[in-house]
């Protein structure tokens, strides 16, 4: 009997072997996989304030949280409709690659290398950061070029450790980087005079100091040794999908532009008389068609999710604890002077 | 010398004197015990003041500083102690703890939904249960099935959704073994004889051949069966993706499914390892020395990192279930070992009397060897159930909500901002007590084992 | 053995004589072998062809060039001098170096404290004996990875800043930047000195076995333990004080942020020592607890009799039966220490898994190469111990016939 058993099921093994059919990538493009499963799969970070955090109720939020609800409202018409996925930044674009998520949006900085040799596309930059130091003022540092044989805490596996080696090479200060995997980990050994200084992204910096027990004995030096593009990534080769994304995004910004936000929509949907808030919300034209989305795909994101300017508010602003001022800062909308620039919708 | 004398000069022992008063009573136990001679005094002060500082640490932090409630961790840090300090970091922010024990346990997973993971729990337990209840019989069948079968039935109902046809069998599969267990617990006490007993009398077989038995018990079996499954037919669960596992019973799920996957393939390749068979030897040592010298976290790496690579895309498979596997495989190796131990301590004698009755290698394993060895194994493989139980906590650097990311996703809170040693501290008590707890049950079946061996 | 198979076949239900060969031993021996080496030939071509599939249609290659690349990030801390214009296989040696560097430290601190808490477990005072044994089950109990953060963090919170620094001895400073020392730095004719501590311990060996023969010979015992003292020691001393006492020492001092000069290990290395020190401490005081408990006290009472001294008994008797039942829970422990040495990555302390399975994995993306070779290392140290102190444990091994 036993025996029987043991050669059945070997054979069966071997049969279900030979007969799996040689491995093929799927070609389904993304928009589709996604419709038919129903949800989205939306990765983001371990816990950082701001972008993205975890509630004591499960719930995720944050300013690049809105990114994927964006996306889910456009598709769905449901901002909701979302599985977050909380990796590492150590694994994040693995996860992307081996198609575990569908898209990622978490703090990544954009750069040719990641552009070009890890399958992915950079979609466009909903963030303009940028690395900074910050210090204990007991230290009376007026700039980070004093940092000569400095320790600096940083974080792994980030562009954060590279920037901060060039820019102690260039400037021959000889720091000390002590690594870490862990946020909290770092941010307390800061804290507890581990190191002279921390350095992340000025956002980030900022995250740090709200932990602080004392927040006033800590301040931020002048000096940006970085330029940090953050905003959302895609699988290469998939350029509808990316345009979904991409455009996901800049329906939020363009909503504020044209002064549409959630609480006005409705009302300019039936009201406004400009054609590109017509063409927009898709009273007029098809400009969804390209998309493959339904026509109130950009009414569904500004409605649910809001435009550029609330979010900002909402996470960044300086109700928060991250209180980075947004007026006039590159993250402002072009007309008053920053970077934030949607394409026409035409 | 006359008998007079003799008879005079009988022994009469004195009383004995009372023992002298400072080896005795409470002074006697102290110098006994605590002040045997200078250098143990010198050890009993020192132990008495290291003592005395952490306890005296412990509370100040733990107890006298702790703020206790509080809506954000700013308000614990700024909490006024009575005398007139802010707390800052000298005492523990409980509250946010408590805010987030549910996280802490739970995950992410959605809360009208838990008492699916209380009932898992509840399931296994009873299912466990009959291992302590000394009239019941079939031990070994009913552990077998909860390791082998459990499993399946918990991943249908934690998941939920629509179970797919290999999930449905199987789960259902677990229910029925689950039903009969505790009717074969229920006979066993009520009426003293097992179910099987029982059904083969009521069906009046109870005279015919055992072959017939065989059959009535497979067909009662089949009822159950059909039972269970047209009864998880009915189930309408909400499906709760794996991504919203988390915390303790995160780490329980994966901890309890490797060890349950380690038993046998542990078995296993303990067996193909002292096979005669070469091919089958060097395979078996090959695996169990990799994955036994390489640190778990590169595994881990390894899973997340290649596995997608080793895979075809249509499989897409989860992450949890590739770190499963991982931690599965790893498992494996150690309880190979400990299997192998096991069957090492058995005598020769043993297989060579099993062999002399004409046994073949498959009933000479089965029914002589491995559940001698298995007896032995045990204690070691309670020892190895704590040792990855702690190794779980290694999850979280790749990205897992075991309880340790969870804990430190509490601290990236915008409310608890900060909040970090508390967690932890938390995580490591709960940690203790399940692992302290294991610890001390397997010393105790170390002795029972023990003194079995010592009464033959 | 086969003769008991045909026993049993025959005496089964009949029928089965057209399968009879499938009783006989050797054909389905070779058949089970043929069996499981087609599947796993099978399995290992079936992830084969999924991983060229896959990575071709990713665009990634695989290849070792990479290794030759420049690195471009800094490692705080290495034991082999490094600069961020290094390739990344000289990323892969330094973190090797830094690795072992823990491990080995950390085997031998942790070996000692469990020797000292094992003993201390079997104290006569009540109140050691109960503090030993709630050390073990706390510390044991915990995950690992939680007293490495525990550690750390308290380390930082008790130690001073630089400009506070503890300096118990002029030239050995103490603060949360780390612990400096002085670092030797050896003139010409140092090298006589080294020679001349070789001498020694060659000479000791020696002695040593000379000793045993001389004792089982004659019966005579030599004084070995004060001889040896003296040849490894005392010879070197001799010969460093004749060359002119050939060595400097570089001083760290405090320059700017912090000191300079010397040597130094970051407060990580050091919270980490301590954690690994502490948690495998444990399993060593367990082990040698459970060892000198298996000795059985007849043991003892028969080399009494035998009219050996108590300090003969433990040595001559006791300890060599312990170290039995304590060599092999040892090697697993020492394979652990190596192993868990890559817990380092949560508190910043550069070993290879930090930064060769992290930070250059995540720069040039090369997982299949970099995993494989971090495993690689793992398993020649891993089998490495446990090959010498199997061999060791085979010598002691009861010989039983």
């Amino acid at each position: 009997m036993k025996k029987v058993n043991l050669l059945g099921l070997g054979a069966g093994l071997l049969a279900a072997l030979s007969f799996t059919p040689e491995p093929v990538m799927a070609q389904e493009s993304t928009l589709d996989i996604v419709k038919s499963r129903g949800i989205l799969r939306c990765q983001v970070g371990t816990p950082a304030p701001g972008f993205y955090s975890l509630s004591d109720d499960g719930k995720w939020s944050g300013f690049d949280v809105e990114n994927c609800r964006a996306v889910s409202a456009a598709i769905f018409g449901d901002p909701d409709k979302i599985e977050y996925q909380s990796v590492t930044s150590a694994v994040r674009f693995t996860a992307m690659a081996n198609g575990e998520s569908d898209m990622l949006s978490r703090t990544t900085t954009w750069t040719l290398f990641r552009d070009t040799q890890l399958g992915l596309d950079f979609t466009t930059v909903n963030f303009y950061d940028g690395q900074g130091f910050m210090v204990n003022k007991d230290l009376g540092l007026t700039s980070a070029l004093e940092l000569k044989g400095a320790t600096v805490c940083v974080l792994t596996g980030t562009t954060t450790e590279l920037n901060l080696t060039d820019y102690a090479r260039t400037n021959d200060l000889g720091i000390t980087p002590v690594v870490f995997e862990d946020s909290n980990v770092r941010d307390s050994t800061f804290f507890s005079g581990g190191c002279d200084a921390v350095t992340n992204d000025k956002s980030g910096l900022a995250s740090i100091r709200a932990k602080a027990p004392d927040q006033t004995i800590f301040e931020i030096l002048p000096e940006t040794i970085s330029k940090e593009p953050l905003g959302p990534v895609v699988r290469q080769n998939d350029s509808q999908w990316n345009d979904i994304v991409m455009w996901s995004v800049f329906a939020m910004v363009n909503a504020e532009e044209l002064g549409m936000s959630s609480s006005n929509v409705d009302d300019m949907k039936a009201n406004s008389a400009n054609p590109e808030v017509k063409r927009m919300l898709g009273v007029e034209g098809d400009l969804n068609t390209g998309l493959g989305l339904g026509p109130d795909w950009a009414y569904n994101i500004i409605k649910m999710v809001g435009n550029y300017g609330e979010n900002y508010e909402e996470y960044m602003g300086a109700k928060t604890v991250m209180n980075i001022p947004r007026k006039g800062s590159v993250n402002d909308l072009w007309t008053r002077g920053g970077l934030m620039y949607s394409p026409p919708f035409r | 010398m006359s008998d007079t004398t003799h008879s005079d000069a009988v022994f009469r022992p004195k009383p004995s004197l009372p023992p002298p008063p400072n080896t005795v009573g409470v002074v006697g136990w102290l110098r006994k015990n605590l002040f045997g001679g200078p250098i143990d005094t010198i050890f009993t002060v020192v132990g008495i003041w290291l003592i005395g500082t952490l306890l005296v640490t412990v509370y100040q932090y733990g107890i006298a500083n702790a703020v206790w409630e509080a809506n954000s961790y700013r308000e614990c840090l700024d909490t006024v102690l009575p005398n007139g300090e802010k707390v800052g970091h000298s005492g523990a922010c409980w509250a946010g703890v408590a805010v987030w024990m549910n996280q802490y346990i739970y995950g992410r997973y959605p809360d009208p939904e838990q008492w699916r993971v209380q009932l898992c729990l509840a399931i296994l337990v009873l299912w466990l249960m009959p291992f302590w209840l000394p009239r019941v019989t079939a031990k070994i069948q009913t552990g077998l099935s909860a390791v082998l079968t459990f499993p399946f039935l918990a991943a249908h109902i934690l998941l939920g959704g629509e179970a797919g046809s290999f999930l449905m069998l199987t789960s259902s599969l677990a229910l029925a073994l689950f039903v009969t267990v505790w009717l074969n617990v229920i006979t066993s006490y009520a009426m003293n004889k097992s179910v099987g007993k029982l059904v083969v009398e009521l069906t009046g077989m109870a005279d015919k051949d055992d072959r017939l038995h065989k059959w009535v018990l497979l067909a009662g079996f089949a009822v159950v069966f059909l039972g269970a499954l047209a009864y998880e037919s009915s189930w309408d669960l909400v499906a709760v993706p794996t991504t919203d596992w988390g915390g303790l019973f995160l780490t329980l799920c994966i901890s309890g499914i490797a060890i349950a996957s380690a038993i046998p393939s542990g078995v296993i390749l303990a067996l193909g390892r002292r096979s005669k068979m070469p091919v089958i030897r060097v395979f078996c040592t090959m695996w169990i020395e990799l994955f036994r010298s390489v640190p778990l976290i590169t595994i881990l790496f390894m899973a997340v990192t290649m596995m997608p690579l080793f895979l075809p895309v249509e499989l897409n498979p989860d992450k949890l279930v590739m770190v499963i596997v991982a931690v599965c495989i790893f498992a494996s190796a150690y309880m190979a070992e400990i299997v192998r131990g096991g069957l090492q301590a058995i005598p020769k004698g043993q297989y060579e009397a099993a062999q002399a009755l004409g046994l073949n290698y498959w009933k000479v394993t089965t029914f002589i060897v491995m559940p001698q060895a298995l007896k032995l194994m045990i204690p070691n493989i309670v020892g190895n159930f704590i040792g990855l139980l702690k190794d779980t906590t290694l999850v979280s650097i790749i990205g897992l909500y075991d309880i340790l990311l969870m804990a430190k996703a509490s601290g990236q809170d915008p409310n608890w901002l900060g909040l970090h040693a508390e967690p932890m501290l938390f995580a490591a008590g709960v940690f203790f007590i399940i692992c302290f707890a294991m610890s001390k049950y397997s010393q105790h079946l170390e002795r029972t084992i023990a003194g079995g061996y010592g009464r033959r | 053995m086969a003769v008991i198979e045909k026993g049993g076949s025959s005496s089964g239900s009949s029928g089965k004589s057209a399968l009879a060969f499938i009783n006989d031993e050797r054909f389905r021996s070779v058949f089970y072998q043929l069996l499981v080496g087609a599947i796993v030939l099978v399995a290992g071509y079936y992830l084969y062809a999924n991983t060229a599939a896959n990575l071709d249609a990713r665009g990634m290659e695989v290849g070792f060039g990479f290794l030759g690349s420049t690195a471009g990030f800094s490692i705080a801390w290495s034991l082999i001098p490094y600069t961020p214009g290094d390739t990344y296989f000289h990323v892969f040696l330094v973190g090797i170096g830094n690795t072992l560097l823990v491990a080995a430290i950390a085997i031998l601190t942790s070996t000692f404290l469990g020797f000292v808490m094992g003993v201390l477990r079997l104290s006569k005072n009540w109140l050691i004996r109960n503090i030993a044994a709630w050390y073990v089950e706390i510390l044991r109990n915990t995950p690992l990875l939680l007293q490495i953060l525990f550690w750390f963090l308290t380390v930082f919170a008790l130690l001073p800043s630089p400009r506070q620094s503890l300096e118990p001895m002029t030239g050995f400073v103490l603060n949360n930047r780390g612990f400096y020392f002085p670092s030797p730095q050896p003139g010409d004719l140092f090298f006589l000195t080294a020679g001349a501590f070789v001498i020694g311990i060659v000479g000791a060996f020696i002695l040593s076995k000379w000793a045993t023969k001389r004792l089982f010979d004659t019966g005579q015992k030599t004084p070995v333990f004060p001889i040896s003292l003296g040849l490894i020691f005392g010879f070197p001393l001799v010969v460093f004080l004749v060359t002119g006492a050939p060595l400097a020492f570089d001083l760290p001092t405090l320059q700017g942020f912090n000191f300079v000069g010397g040597g130094s290990v970051p407060p990580a290395f050091c919270a980490l020592l301590l954690a690994l020190t502490i948690y495998h401490s444990c399993f060593m005081a367990e082990a040698v607890r459970a060892g000198i408990l298996s000795v059985s006290h007849g043991q003892t009472e028969a080399s009494y009799s035998l009219g050996l001294k108590p300090s003969w008994t433990l040595r001559l008797v006791i300890i060599p039966q312990a170290m039995r039942a304590v060599v092999p829970p040892m090697i697993s422990n020492w394979m652990n220490v190596v192993k868990n040495s890559s817990l380092a990555i949560a508190i910043g302390f550069p070993d290879l898994v930090a930064v060769f399975m992290q930070t250059s994995l995540n720069q040039s993306g090369h997982a299949i190469e970099i995993v494989a070779m971090v495993m690689l290392f793992y398993m020649t140290v891993s089998l490495s111990i446990s090959l010498a102190l199997n061999q060791y444990n085979k010598s002691v091994q009861l010989k039983e016939r």
